[in-house]
C-alpha cells in the first residue's frame, strides 16, 4: 500500500544480549485520575530495536501510558521497567536513557531553533563538543539548517515536530517515547519524519510512537491496539493482518452508496464498508470473487464498475476486529 | 558540581533571553521603576507650605493692614485673594481657591485702641485634615506672638507689671531631616517597594509560565534537580534587583540629594537578603497558584499592597490596630524600610538593624525552604 | 439592536464570572482589604506619640506643661532622661519620636514677662510625624500660654487678637472622612479597569471572541453586554464602600445622593474606556495587568488620593488636571464633606463629562473596529 512502509524493513532487529529483558517491560501497569482509569491494568513488553506502534482511538489512554514509561507520570499501580530499571523507582537510571516528545509543543516559542537545542541539550549534560556536532548533523539531517535562527513559534507545524524530535535526539537516547509527533502535520513532513524515524531504527534505537494514523502502524515493527486503557491487539504488523480471514476488493461504481447496497446482499461477503467513494468487501468465501462481484453489480444497473484485489491494510484489519467487537446490530457502515 | 553550574548557567542564559525579547517586561522592570522613582520622590510630599489663604479685611484700616502683614510674611500662607464680604470665604472654600480664610471684623483697629481684645475669625477648611491641622496651629500660633507684641508695648507704655505678659515659645529643630524634605524621607523606603514589586511579580509568573509552555515535562526528564531550576530561575532576578538598588540609591543622592549617613555595607546586606526573601514570596505564589491569573493577582495582592501600605513607606505604623501591626511584621518589606530609612538618614549601622537583618535572613530561608518542597510535590501529580 | 441578544450576553457574563471562583472572590475581597488598608492605615491620625521630656527646670511651670502634654493625648510620655545628650539614641533607635526639652530658667523667665524658649525635637524621618506632631506640640503650648494669662488673676486691660479659630466641613479633622469618600471613586477606577480588561482579554486569549464575531451578534451588543454586568459589579463594591464607611468608620455624609450619583455616572465611562482600551492593547491576561499598573500608579500618586495636591512642586500640580480621578475625588470629597452641590462643583463634573465623552467614545470607536477587521 504504502510505498514507505519497506523503508522500515521487516528485518530483525540487531542482536541484543541474553538477559535483554527488552526495551520496555510493563506489568499491571495503572492509572486512575478521579473516578476515571486511563490506563487499565495493561502488560506491556516492547523488544529493543523495534518501533512500536500505539494506536487507538482519542481518550485510549495512549498519552497516559506513554506518560508513565518516560516517568513523567506516576502509575496508580504495577510497575514498568525501561532497560531493566523501573521508571517509578530507578529514575534517574532511566530518564538519561530515553527521549521524551509530548503532544503538546514543549519548545521555548520565543528561543530560537539553535537556542532551543543548545538548551535542551545543556541541561541534559551534553558537552560543548559534542553539541555543536550533533546540532549540526541533526539540523542539516532534518532540513532544519536554514532555520536555526528562527524564533520556535515562527515555524510551521512539521519544522516544530522536527525540532521537538531533534531534541529528544542530542543526547542520544536508546529509546524514543513519542507521543502523536505527527498529528496535525502536512502529509509531505510526516514522510520525512517518519524517514528520520527509520534511520534510528537502523541504527539500532528503539521507538515507542503513538499515533492514530493507521497508515503509520504498517510502517511499525510491532503495533498494539488501545482503546479504553487495555491493549485489545498486539503483535507484528503481519501477524494482525492474518487475524481478517478472507480477502479484501476494492469496488468502485459512479453511485457507491447503491454498489454498496447490492454487495452487501451478496454471499460469501463477510463484511463491507465504504471508504471515500470505495466500497471495501471482505471476501470469506474460498471462491474467486472478482467475476461473480462484477457481473452482480452490473446486472444491479450500476456503471463504472470495478473490483480489484488489495492486500488489507491496517485501516480495514482494526475497522474490522472494532466490528467483530462491536454489539450486533451496529451496522457495516464505517466512515472513512 | 560542574554539572550542576552548567545547568543552572543554561537556565541563566535562558531566562535573559525571554527577558530581553519581551519588550513590554523589559518596560515594566527598567524603565517603570524609574518613572516611580521620579513620580514618587518629586511629587509627592505631606509638607504643607504655602496653604492658598483668602483675607477678609472688614476694617481697611492701617492696624489691620499692619496685623495681617504677619500673615504675608509667613511661608506658610500664601494670600491669594482678598475678599469684600464673608459670602466670598464660602465661594472660596466650595470652589477650592482658598483652604483658610482670615476675616478682621470692622471695628479691629477701634478695639485694639481701646484696650480691647479685637475679633478676627480664622476658618481652615477641613477637607484636607493635614493642611488644616497645621494651619490651625500656625494661625494660633501667630496670634499668639501678635498679642504678646501688643500687650507687651501696652504694657511697657503703661509701666505695668509683665509677668503675665510671658510667655512660652516653641522652638522646633527636625532631626535627620532638617530641611523636611520629603523624598528623603520617601526614597529609602521606596526603593524596597519598587524592588519588591518586580521581584515578586516576576517571580511568580515565571515557574506558572513554565507549566503552562508544557516546557516543564521536558525538563522533568532531564537531570535538572528542581532546586537548580529555582536558583537558575531566580539570579536573573537576583541581579536585576540588585542593579535597581544601585541605580536608586545613585539616582537618590545625585539628583535628589539625599545623604548617606550610615554603614552602606549594612544596606548592601539587607538588600541582597530583602531581595531573597521577596523571591521566596514570589516562588511560593508561583507554586500554590493554579493558573497564570492567580499568580498574577495574588503578586498584586501580596506584593503591592502590603509593600506600599504596610511597611512603613508613606504611613506611620505605630498608629495602625494592632493586628495590622502584627500583619505587617509579615512581610519583608516592613524590615527593609527600616534598614534603608536607618542606614540613609539616622546613620545607622549594623549594631543598629541587625533584628532587621536577622529577621530577613530568616524570612528568606523559610519561604524558598517552602516553595521547594511544595514546588516539587505538585509537580508529579 | 436586538435586546434579547443583549440580554443573553450579560448572562453569558454572569455565568462565565460565577463560574471563576478566584474572581469573585477577589471581587468580594477588594472593596473590604481597601476598606480596612485606608481606613486603618492610611487614614490614621497622628496620637499618642512616644515623647521623652528633658525637664531642666524642674518647676511648677514645666511640671504643669508636662502635664499639658501628656493630657493631650496626642503625646505619651514615656521617657524622662537626665539631658539633652541622651535623647540621641533614643530617637536613634525610634523609641521616641518626640522630645520636649525644658530649659533651665524657664519658669524665671516668664516670671520677668519674657519669652521663654521650649526646645520641641521631632524625628524628621517620618514627615507626617514630623509636621502634624510639631503642629499639635506648638498648638499646646499656645494653649498653655492662653490658660496661664487667664488663671494669672489680674485679667489685664490689654488689647490682644481674640482668633476664633474654626473648622469648616469636617470639624474633627479625621482624615478618614476624606479618605472613604475617596475610595468609593478609586475603587470603582481599579475595579472596572483591572476586572474589564481581564475579562475581554480572557476571551480572546480563548479564542472566543473571534468566534462570536461571526454570529449575528453586533459590535454594540457586544459593548453593552460586556460592559454592563462589570459596572454593576462596581456598583455593588462601591456600595459596600460605602456601606462600609457610613457605618463602620461613621464617615459623615453631608451632601446630595444626587451629586454623588452623577459624578460616579460620569466617570464610570471614563473607567469603562480605560478598561477597553487597555483590552485592546494587551494580548495575554499578564500583559493586561501591567498596563494596569502603570496606569494605576501615577493616578494613585498623583490625583490627590493620597497626597495632597496642594503639597505638590507648583510644575507637577497642573498634571494633576490630565487624570480624571482627581475631579472624581473632588466631586465625592465635596458632596461628603462640604455638602457642596452641582453648582458649586461644576467645574469638576464637566471634567469629568468631558473626559467620558473623550475616553469613552475612543474606546467603543477603536473596538468596533477591531472588531470589524
Amino acid at each position: 500500500m504504502s510505498s514507505w512502509a519497506d523503508t522500515v524493513s521487516s528485518a530483525p532487529p540487531p542482536a541484543t544480549t541474553a538477559s535483554d529483558r527488552g526495551a520496555i517491560s510493563a506489568r499491571g501497569l495503572r492509572r486512575t485520575f478521579g473516578d476515571t482509569v486511563a490506563v487499565d491494568t495493561l502488560d506491556l513488553d516492547v523488544p529493543t530495536g523495534a518501533v512500536f506502534g500505539l494506536l487507538g482511538p482519542d481518550g485510549a489512554g495512549k498519552s497516559t501510558l506513554i506518560r508513565m514509561l518516560a516517568t513523567v507520570l506516576v502509575p496508580t499501580a504495577g510497575e514498568a521497567s525501561v532497560f531493566g530499571h523501573s521508571v517509578t523507582t530507578e529514575r534517574d537510571a532511566v530518564t538519561p536513557r530515553i527521549g521524551y516528545m509530548s503532544q503538546r509543543f514543549s519548545m521555548y516559542p520565543d528561543l530560537s531553533v539553535a537556542e532551543n537545542l543548545e538548551f535542551f541539550a545543556t541541561i541534559r549534560g551534553v558537552g560543548r563538543a559534542d553539541r555543536r556536532t550533533r546540532s549540526q548533523a541533526l539540523l542539516a539531517s532534518m532540513g532544519l539548517d536554514e532555520f536555526t535562527r528562527r524564533q520556535a513559534q515562527h515555524l510551521s507545524g512539521g519544522m516544530k515536530q522536527k525540532l521537538m524530535l531533534a531534541t529528544t535526539l542530542m543526547h542520544e537516547p536508546d529509546l524514543l517515547l513519542l507521543d502523536e509527533p505527527t498529528t496535525g502535520v502536512d502529509p509531505v513532513s510526516r514522510r520525512e519524519f517518519w524517514r528520520i524515524l527509520a534511520g534510528l531504527h537502523r541504527a539500532g534505537k528503539t521507538v515507542l510512537v503513538a499515533t492514530p494514523y493507521m497508515d503509520e502502524a504498517e510502517r511499525c515493527t510491532h503495533i498494539a491496539f488501545l482503546d479504553g486503557g487495555r491493549i485489545k491487539q498486539s503483535g507484528t504488523p503481519e501477524s494482525i493482518k492474518a487475524l481478517v480471514p478472507g480477502r479484501l476488493l476494492e469496488v468502485s461504481a459512479t453511485d457507491p452508496r447503491a454498489a454498496l447496497a447490492v454487495v452487501r446482499t451478496l454471499p460469501g461477503v463477510a463484511s463491507v464498508h465504504l471508504l471515500g467513494d470505495v466500497v471495501r468487501v471482505l471476501w470469506e468465501a474460498p471462491s474467486e470473487p472478482v467475476g461473480p462481484l462484477t457481473s452482480a453489480l452490473v446486472a444491479a444497473g450500476l456503471h463504472g464498475v470495478g473490483v480489484r484485489e488489495i492486500s488489507p491494510d491496517m485501516e480495514t484489519v482494526f475497522a474490522f476486529l472494532a466490528e467483530a467487537d462491536a454489539p450486533p446490530g451496529a451496522g457495516s457502515e464505517v466512515a472513512s | 558540581m560542574m554539572a550542576t553550574l552548567t545547568r543552572i548557567g543554561a537556565i541563566v542564559v535562558k531566562e535573559f533571553r525571554h527577558l530581553l525579547r519581551d519588550p513590554r517586561m523589559l518596560l515594566a522592570v527598567v524603565i517603570t521603576p524609574v518613572i516611580q522613582l521620579l513620580l514618587f520622590a518629586y511629587a509627592i510630599s505631606f509638607d504643607v507650605e504655602n496653604v492658598p489663604t483668602l483675607v477678609v479685611d472688614l476694617d481697611q484700616t492701617q492696624t489691620s493692614r499692619t496685623y495681617l502683614e504677619q500673615y504675608e510674611a509667613s511661608p506658610f500662607f500664601e494670600v491669594v485673594a482678598h475678599g469684600s464680604t464673608l459670602a466670598d470665604v464660602d465661594t472660596a472654600f466650595d470652589q477650592n481657591t482658598a483652604r483658610v480664610a482670615i476675616v478682621i471684623q470692622a471695628g479691629f483697629a477701634r478695639s485694639l485702641a481701646a484696650g480691647e481684645q479685637a475679633q478676627v475669625s480664622v476658618m481652615v477648611d477641613g477637607s484636607e485634615p493635614n493642611a488644616a491641622k497645621v494651619s490651625q496651629a500656625y494661625s494660633v500660633a501667630i496670634n499668639q506672638l501678635y498679642t504678646q507684641q501688643l500687650t507687651r508695648q501696652w504694657a511697657d507704655a503703661q509701666g505695668l507689671d509683665l509677668s503675665s505678659v510671658g510667655m512660652l515659645e516653641p522652638r522646633v529643630r527636625t532631626w535627620y531631616n532638617p530641611e523636611r524634605r520629603s523624598s528623603d524621607f520617601l526614597i529609602p523606603g521606596l526603593m524596597v517597594v519598587i524592588i519588591a514589586i518586580v521581584t515578586v511579580q516576576q517571580t511568580a509568573v515565571t515557574l506558572v509560565r513554565e507549566r503552562d509552555l508544557g516546557t516543564e515535562e521536558q525538563l522533568e526528564v532531564s537531570p535538572l534537580r528542581k532546586v537548580e531550576l529555582m536558583v537558575g530561575k531566580l539570579l536573573p532576578w537576583t541581579l536585576i534587583a540588585f542593579a535597581e538598588v544601585a541605580m536608586i540609591t545613585g539616582l537618590g543622592r545625585t539628583v535628589f540629594g539625599i545623604p548617606m549617613r550610615g554603614d552602606f555595607w549594612a544596606l548592601a546586606v539587607g538588600a541582597a537578603l530583602f531581595v531573597f526573601a521577596s523571591l521566596g514570596m514570589g516562588l511560593l505564589i508561583s507554586a500554590v497558584a493554579p493558573s497564570l491569573d492567580t499568580a498574577n493577582i495574588l503578586a498584586m495582592l501580596i506584593a503591592f499592597l502590603p509593600s506600599f501600605l504596610l511597611s512603613g513607606l508613606a504611613f506611620a505604623l505605630d498608629q495602625i490596630p494592632v493586628v495590622l501591626q502584627w500583619i505587617s511584621y509579615g512581610f519583608p518589606a516592613r524590615y527593609m524600610v527600616t534598614i534603608s530609612r536607618g542606614v540613609f538618614l539616622k546613620g545607622a549601622g549594623f549594631p543598629e538593624v541587625w533584628p532587621e537583618l536577622a529577621a530577613l535572613a530568616v524570612y528568606a530561608v523559610v519561604m524558598i525552604v517552602i516553595s521547594s518542597v511544595l514546588y516539587g510535590r505538585r509537580a508529579r501529580r | 439592536m436586538s435586546a434579547k441578544r443583549v440580554r443573553l450576553l450579560i448572562w453569558k457574563e454572569f455565568t462565565q464570572l460565577r463560574r471563576d471562583p478566584l474572581l469573585i472572590r477577589l471581587l468580594l475581597l477588594m472593596p473590604v482589604l481597601q476598606l480596612i488598608m485606608f481606613g486603618y492605615v492610611v487614614a490614621v491620625d497622628v496620637r499618642n506619640l512616644s515623647t521623652a521630656v528633658v525637664d531642666l527646670d524642674q518647676t511648677v511651670a514645666s511640671r504643669q506643661l508636662q502635664a499639658a502634654f501628656s493630657g493631650s493625648g496626642y503625646f505619651t510620655i514615656t521617657r524622662t532622661p537626665a539631658s539633652e545628650a541622651d535623647l540621641q539614641p533614643l530617637l536613634d533607635s525610634g523609641t521616641i519620636k518626640v522630645a520636649l526639652v525644658i530649659p533651665q530658667g524657664t519658669q524665671d523667665r516668664l516670671g520677668r514677662g519674657e519669652t521663654a524658649p521650649i526646645g520641641i525635637i521631632v524625628d524628621g524621618s517620618d514627615s507626617q510625624i514630623s509636621a502634624i506632631g510639631s503642629g499639635y506640640a506648638s498648638q499646646i503650648i499656645a494653649q498653655f500660654n492662653t490658660d496661664r494669662r487667664t488663671s494669672s488673676g489680674a485679667q489685664l486691660d490689654a488689647p490682644g487678637i481674640d482668633a476664633r479659630v474654626r473648622v469648616m466641613f469636617n470639624p474633627t479633622l479625621d482624615p478618614i472622612n476624606t479618605m472613604i469618600p475617596g475610595l468609593i471613586a478609586a475603587i470603582m477606577m481599579i475595579s472596572l479597569m483591572v476586572i474589564m480588561s481581564q475579562a475581554v482579554v480572557k476571551e480572546r486569549e480563548s479564542g472566543t471572541l473571534e468566534q462570536m464575531f461571526v454570529t449575528p451578534i453586533k459590535a454594540t451588543e457586544y459593548l453593552i453586554g460586556k460592559l454592563t454586568p462589570y459596572a454593576a459589579l462596581a456598583t455593588a463594591q462601591m456600595a459596600l464602600v460605602a456601606l462600609g464607611g457610613l457605618y463602620w468608620f461613621k464617615v459623615p455624609f453631608n451632601g446630595s445622593f444626587w451629586v454623588v450619583l452623577v459624578g460616579l455616572l460620569l466617570f464610570m465611562f471614563t473607567c469603562l474606556g480605560l478598561g477597553l482600551l487597555i483590552s485592546l492593547v494587551s494580548r495575554t491576561r499578564h500583559q493586561a495587568q501591567q498596563a494596569v499598573m502603570f496606569l494605576m500608579i501615577p493616578t494613585m500618586v498623583l490625583s490627590g488620593f493620597i497626597f495632597p495636591i496642594q503639597s505638590m512642586p507648583p510644575a507637577i500640580q497642573p498634571l494633576t488636571n490630565l487624570i480624571p480621578l482627581t475631579f472624581a475625588l473632588e466631586v465625592l470629597r465635596g458632596a461628603f464633606v462640604k455638602g457642596s452641590g452641582f453648582e458649586a462643583l461644576a467645574v469638576p463634573m464637566l471634567a469629568l463629562a468631558g473626559f467620558g465623552v473623550v475616553i469613552f467614545g475612543a474606546s467603543i470607536i477603536a473596538t468596533r473596529r477591531r472588531i470589524a477587521e
